[in-house]
């Protein structure tokens, strides 16, 4: 199972150390819908969660996937 | 491997000049991002460079008829259309069928067809490529549930109305192909295909793991298109053909049987069977004591294959690479039209590692997904069957008669004498375009230019007066060989006509045929006024036994620029053959 972090990396194709909280579609040019949608479907596989439609339109940055995993109960690979 | 996987590989994919190369364009009403790229992938690994073009979202009308359209200008090569149903048939008459009556639910489909028609036909008259177009999924849902298929012309009907008409246009279309859609549902589940999120989120009408499996059925069409369509497979018996090993076990003992544990095995060889009938070539090779093993397969009262199934037969204990090569000699074919079917992966790793090219079967632990395994392999798809392919196996029982032959006489003279060999030279037409085109695209030896032409291509020249196409059919007292040579001469002005593509199938080469078909169309020529021809050989790393044809002919090599040879010969001055045929024209 990958890390939130490495999760987000691969799918954006950067290095997961430039990745923090502010991190979001405005400041990681990869970061484009469709990569955003192959985010959460990856995060869906990992993580074996499933996210509702309001959940997905929600998130504008890093910080808001960490939230909305948390709200489904993971406490693992949220913070490194 | 998931979708994700496939992105991040195909960013690392680098062009190479040396493998083929082949563009593919996508064209979709929904968001099909990610398909692309997974061909990509699996195009790189069977070695072929693809590039693709996906216009931009829903743009896909727009780009079919505008004929200046960026589509046009990429010049592809195949083009994938994929419409869902909903979008085809109007939100309206798809959500509300039965507001309207029967006869308009009717009238409603014939219009929608020839919407989908005239897109089809644009597209034609834009492009020579081949047209892959997925049909229309059923809906699974109707508001009249157990009574649906009570209805008359109910929206189930209507969609499997529509599909069927879409089938009957491309049933005669050598460049239209249908995509069945509702095949691959049935086989991948509805559920694990749509993903409602992606849909309303971003237009995805399938999900990220339903594209990575329709990439992988697409694939089917990329073989025939780069004419890497495999023709023989290559056979361990020992836990392949039949469970056991013969040599432990004896023929009472091994598991082949129509039922229980011998099934699976008997299953297996009636997929292969089919294949055969069909125009694969099939070939023995194991490692056993050659009376045990002959005995089962003509002996065994539930062996399906025997031995007048097997081109070429390597039951020794020589190594499997060594006999490997030796069918590909026996049957005069490239290394890299082979599949090796074997169970034992030590087997085909040491292939693999020997031969590259051999398209190596992983075949499973479990005798039960043999059959599923061959079943799931996209090689051997051609866009046609011809007569010759349903043909080949009496072909290759007639050749082991003309080996035994050759093996009898002293010299091959008085063998040619003995064949009575017959040729006929016919002009290309309707019945027999789609070999013209078959033989283009799989003749690798004897091919001077190795020019492949689609049944479009070849039709444009017949309409050409410039052009001359001439086919030879073969026969002998074996038995008929089938059209097996192509010539096509180009007149470049009033006295000089140019050999634009001269192929003969291998397996009528070493008879002396070429020189034989190429003198009658010289004289041929020659009537018309023709005093000069010229000749090109581009040689590939296939093509060495036509290498030296154009001299011995009698032609004179004029120069050669970028590996290219060119030749020219004046009428007249051709060195004749002995010829040990008759020859005839069909028509004239």
């Amino acid at each position: 199972m990958l890390t939130l972090k490495e999760l987000v990396a691969k799918v954006l194709d950067i290095d997961k150390r430039i990745i923090n909280n502010e991190s979001s579609p405005e400041n990681i040019p990869s970061w484009d819908s469709f990569n955003g949608l192959m985010i959460v479907s990856e995060l869906e596989t990992n993580f074996n969660v499933k996210f509702t439609l309001e959940e997905v339109v929600a998130v504008r940055n890093f910080k808001d996937i960490k939230e909305a995993l948390e709200r489904h109960g993971i406490k693992e690979g949220l913070n490194d | 491997m998931g979708l994700g996987e496939y992105l991040n590989q195909s960013k690392k994919i680098i062009q190479n000049p040396s493998i083929n190369s082949c563009k593919i364009a996508i064209l979709s009403n929904f968001t099909i991002n990610g398909l692309g790229e997974v061909m990509q992938v699996l195009c790189n690994n069977q070695k072929i460079y693809a590039e693709v073009y996906t216009p931009d979202y829903n743009q896909y009308m727009q780009e079919i008829f505008n004929k200046s359209s960026r589509l046009y200008k990429f010049s592809p090569n195949i083009i994938f259309l994929l419409i869902d149903t909903e979008y085809m048939l109007g939100g309206d008459f798809y959500s509300f069928p039965y507001r309207l009556t029967n006869k308009e639910r009717e009238n409603n489909i014939e219009k929608k067809f020839q919407e989908l028609k005239s897109l089809i036909i644009s597209l034609e008259q834009n492009t020579s490529c081949k047209i892959v177009i997925n049909n229309f999924l059923y809906p699974l849902y109707s508001s009249r549930g157990i009574l649906e298929n009570k209805q008359d012309y109910g929206i189930k009907k209507a969609i499997m109305d529509f599909n069927n008409q879409l089938e009957d246009l491309a049933k005669n279309d050598s460049q239209l192909f249908v995509f069945d859609i509702n095949s691959f549902v049935m086989k991948e589940g509805y559920n694990s295909i749509m993903d409602s999120k992606m849909d309303y989120l971003a237009d995805m009408k399938l999900s990220p793991s339903a594209i990575v499996s329709l990439a992988k059925e697409y694939l089917a069409y990329i073989f025939p298109l780069m004419s890497m369509t495999k023709k023989c497979i290559i056979l361990d018996l020992d836990n392949t053909l039949w469970g056991g090993i013969i040599g432990e076990e004896g023929i009472s003992n091994i598991k082949l049987s129509p039922e229980k544990e011998g099934k699976p095995f008997y299953d297996f060889q009636k997929r292969l069977l089919e294949l055969s009938e069909r125009g694969i070539i099939l070939a023995i090779n194991s490692r056993n004591n050659y009376n045990d093993a002959i005995e089962v397969i003509k002996n065994h009262p539930y062996m399906l294959l025997r031995e007048d199934n097997f081109a070429s037969i390597k039951i020794n204990w020589d190594d499997k690479v060594k006999n490997i090569k030796e069918i590909a000699n026996d049957l005069n074919i490239g290394i890299d039209s082979l599949v090796f079917i074997d169970d034992d992966k030590t087997n085909r790793e040491f292939v693999k590692k020997m031969l590259p090219e051999v398209f190596v079967v992983e075949l499973p632990e479990s005798s039960c997904d043999y059959v599923k395994t061959l079943e799931a392999l996209k090689i051997f798809n051609s866009f046609s069957i011809t007569k010759e392919d349903l043909e080949k196996k009496e072909m290759y029982v007639s050749q082991k008669k003309r080996d035994e032959l050759k093996a009898k006489v002293s010299d091959l003279n008085s063998f040619l004498n003995e064949l009575k060999l017959e040729g006929e030279i016919i002009s290309v037409n309707d019945f027999n375009i789609s070999r013209t085109s078959q033989l283009t695209q799989k003749t690798n030896q004897f091919n001077l230019t190795t020019k492949r032409y689609s049944e479009g291509d070849i039709n444009s020249f017949l309409k050409d007066e410039n052009y001359l196409l001439k086919l030879i059919r073969v026969k002998d007292k074996f038995g008929d060989y089938g059209i097996t040579g192509l010539a096509v001469f180009k007149k470049i002005d009033n006295s000089i006509s140019e050999l634009d593509n001269f192929l003969l199938s291998c397996r009528i080469l070493g008879k002396n045929i070429e020189f034989v078909f190429l003198q009658k169309l010289i004289d041929e020529l020659g009537k018309r006024e023709i005093k000069k021809i010229k000749a090109r050989f581009i040689p590939t790393s296939k093509n060495a036994p036509a290498a030296n044809f154009l001299r011995e002919a009698g032609f004179i090599l004029e120069g050669k620029s970028g590996g290219e040879e060119n030749y020219t010969l004046d009428i007249g001055k051709e060195n004749k053959k002995n010829i040990f045929m008759e020859i005839k024209y069909a028509d004239s």
